[in-house]
């Protein structure tokens, strides 16, 4: 009951301070508002750089990962029983050593939808991504986050001429090598994505692999480009032993 | 603002602060769920593909 009557005691005591401290001013009322709501807005945008960096990496991930298994069930399925593979949940793997980051889930398209699960995308449009698996001269074109949803090729800028790219199917290692890097491009650079990028040096027809991503770190304003050129293949063996790249 | 808010809280200091917590903790959660979702494809942060637009 104590606390009762030192309550009733306090809300007298505000009763009788509080006309008085409007009286004080609309003014000095309306800028204590005012500072509340920037304080506020401030904390708000803080909220958005923890989201942007963080939360949506661990959503991404989650998401990649329950993903990334059901592609690696779905493999172990259609060993027991031939047929269309299903490439829904992805096609493949992408390991980058460089990178540091495992194992990058490979999915068709690069809407925001797609790359914001946490997975490099090929290229639809502007130019449609030959694949690795139809054989075919062509440019395996990819897009990943750099930051936020993943961040799968947030280290991009560490791949040096050289350095592998492996890309990891049902059946095959396609390993390919850095040859050629740039580090600032326009967004609207649609050449980079060429089946033959000339942009690179090359003027031949060949099986190459560009990975596209936003850059500096934490903006949009240009964009990171990497080129490789397909080395070699291997066969998937039954243990699925790492090709010596990844080792 | 929030002193308003502050004072019209029920309960004594202990109550108020508890649910000043508990109403913090739901703002950020429709930041997070809701707000900053929508928020993002309009702002300028993360378009990573090079396009013809």
């Amino acid at each position: 009951m104590a606390v009762t009557t030192d309550e009733t005691e306090e809300r007298t005591d505000t009763s009788e301070t509080a006309p008085k401290r409007r009286r004080m001013g609309r003014i000095a009322m309306a800028v204590s508002v005012f500072g509340e709501l920037l304080i506020t807005a401030g904390v708000v945008l803080g909220l958005f750089v923890v989201y942007s960096l963080w939360w949506t990496n661990v959503l991404a991930d989650r998401e990649a990962g329950e993903e990334a298994d059901r592609v690696r069930d779905n493999w172990q399925a259609a060993d027991d029983s031939p047929g269309a593979l299903d490439t829904k949940d992805g096609i493949g793997f992408l390991h980058v050593p460089a990178m540091e980051n495992g194992e990058v889930l490979v999915k068709k398209g690069t809407s925001s939808k797609v790359l914001n699960g946490g997975v490099a995308g090929y290229y639809m449009s502007p130019v449609k991504a030959t694949l690795p698996t139809t054989d075919k001269d062509g440019n395996f074109t990819l897009a990943a986050h750099r930051d936020g949803h993943g961040a799968k090729f947030h280290n991009i800028d560490k791949l040096e001429k050289g350095d592998p790219i492996v890309f990891e199917t049902r059946d095959n290692w396609y390993v390919y090598t850095v040859y050629e890097t740039l580090s600032e491009t326009s967004k609207y650079n649609v050449k980079v994505l060429a089946s033959i990028p000339r942009e690179s040096g090359k003027k031949k027809a060949g099986k190459y692999i560009t990975l596209t991503t936003c850059t500096p770190v934490y903006t949009s304003r240009h964009r990171f480009i990497v080129w490789g050129e397909l080395e070699r293949v291997e066969r998937v063996n039954a243990e699925r032993t790492l090709p010596k790249e990844l080792r | 603002m929030y002193g308003w808010i502050w004072r019209h809280l029920p309960g004594n200091v202990w109550v108020k602060a508890l649910l000043s917590l508990v109403l913090t903790l739901a703002v950020v959660y429709v930041l997070f769920q809701y707000v900053f979702p929508w928020a993002e494809p309009l702002l300028p942060f993360n378009d990573v593909t090079v396009n013809d637009q």
